[in-house]
């Protein structure tokens, strides 16, 4: 409690009044809520108490392991379909589609459809659950984002490589012919691969070429045929004996 | 959860955008989602000149997105580590950034 002493109150120097009022000036209990000192208010905060945390009883949260949820209709339908469009079609293309105008995709579909190739469309978590139970699983990365599936029943993927490359905001990603995945690169070289006939006919071609060597020699004039045989025989006798003649030079 | 309210990408300082990354390998949702959103109709719609080119490899790289802006300057982000909100947020600071380099050489 500090004494005030007014000097109003000492008119003659070295005179002490009777009174002195030692409450004065700031009061303790006050109506409104009153400032705490600086210090004060540190040592308060320094002192706080904090209770130790208790946990929650059993029960009051979920559990934080995911729950399988089923499937709703609507994701079964197009299940459904995707399953069916898998087994129906031998080529499947994965596009990423960053930004078509209707028009675009109305063209783009158009010049895919002379050729045979449909575009369908199913949103991306469909697809994903879709895939990862069946076998096509490593297809699963590719669906990120905007993609559209390029289905047909023939691999034609030279026609589709040529109708993408006219709508350039339209990016390949990969695609599986005949149940093998393909990267765009392997895209490119099946594309390229001549038809199944050509390539049979080189095999069969590569195979029965020694007899058909074989075959045209026999139908050669016999004299010549006796000539050739005739070197023949001249050609073997001196390889049993080359040592003589080699060390005399 | 868009980065900024105005999603709109203005294109107008860019030459080109060059975008490669291989589809098969685990990381590489960010670079997708940012080629998606750059090379959407409206961002394209601002500067016409301005290409975007996709290189898809099968090579197991990493990601790599190049930016070559109008005065020769080269932005190369990495997406293997990045979000596509960071690398949008990186690419418009840079656009701004040039915008008002421009304004001010012109006044």
């Amino acid at each position: 409690m500090a004494a005030t002493l007014c000097v109003r109150l000492l008119p003659k120097q070295g005179w002490l009044p009777l009174t002195q009022s030692v409450r004065h000036g700031s009061k303790s209990v006050t109506r409104h809520r009153k400032p705490i000192h600086l210090l004060k208010q540190k040592l308060l905060a320094v002192t706080k108490y904090v209770p130790p945390p208790r946990a929650a009883p059993l029960g009051a949260y979920p559990s934080e392991s995911q729950k399988v949820q089923e499937d709703s209709g609507l994701l079964l339908i197009l299940k459904n379909d995707l399953k069916s469009v898998f087994r129906d079609n031998k080529m499947i293309a994965v596009v990423q589609n960053n930004s078509s105008s209707a028009e675009d995709m109305m063209t783009l579909k158009h010049r895919l459809f002379k050729h045979g190739i449909r575009v369908k469309f199913f949103p991306n978590e469909v697809t994903r659950s879709f895939l990862s139970d069946s076998v096509y699983s490593s297809m699963t990365p590719l669906f990120i984002g905007p993609t559209v599936l390029l289905v047909s029943k023939e691999p034609k993927v030279k026609e589709m490589l040529s109708a993408l490359r006219a709508s350039p905001q339209i990016t390949l990603l990969g695609g599986c012919v005949d149940d093998t995945l393909l990267s765009v690169q392997g895209l490119v070289g099946f594309s390229k691969l001549p038809s199944v006939t050509v390539v049979q006919g080189q095999l069969v071609s590569g195979l029965t070429v020694l007899t058909s060597r074989t075959a045209a020699m026999l139908g050669h004039h016999p004299a010549r045929l006796s000539l050739l045989l005739q070197q023949h025989v001249r050609q073997q006798s001196p390889e049993e004996a080359p040592p003589p003649p080699q060390q005399a030079t | 959860m868009a980065a900024s309210r105005r999603v709109s990408v203005v294109l107008k300082a860019v030459r080109n955008i060059t975008v490669q990354f291989c589809p098969f390998e685990s990381n590489v949702r960010s670079t997708r989602e940012f080629l998606a959103k750059v090379a959407s109709d409206k961002a394209r719609a601002t500067n016409m000149n301005c290409e975007v080119i996709t290189t898809v490899k099968h090579d197991r790289s990493e990601p790599v997105v190049d930016i070559t802006y109008v005065d020769g300057e080269r932005l190369v982000m990495k997406g293997a580590k990045l979000t596509s909100s960071e690398m949008l947020a990186a690419f418009q600071s840079r656009c701004a950034a040039k915008d008002r380099q421009t304004a001010a050489a012109k006044k």
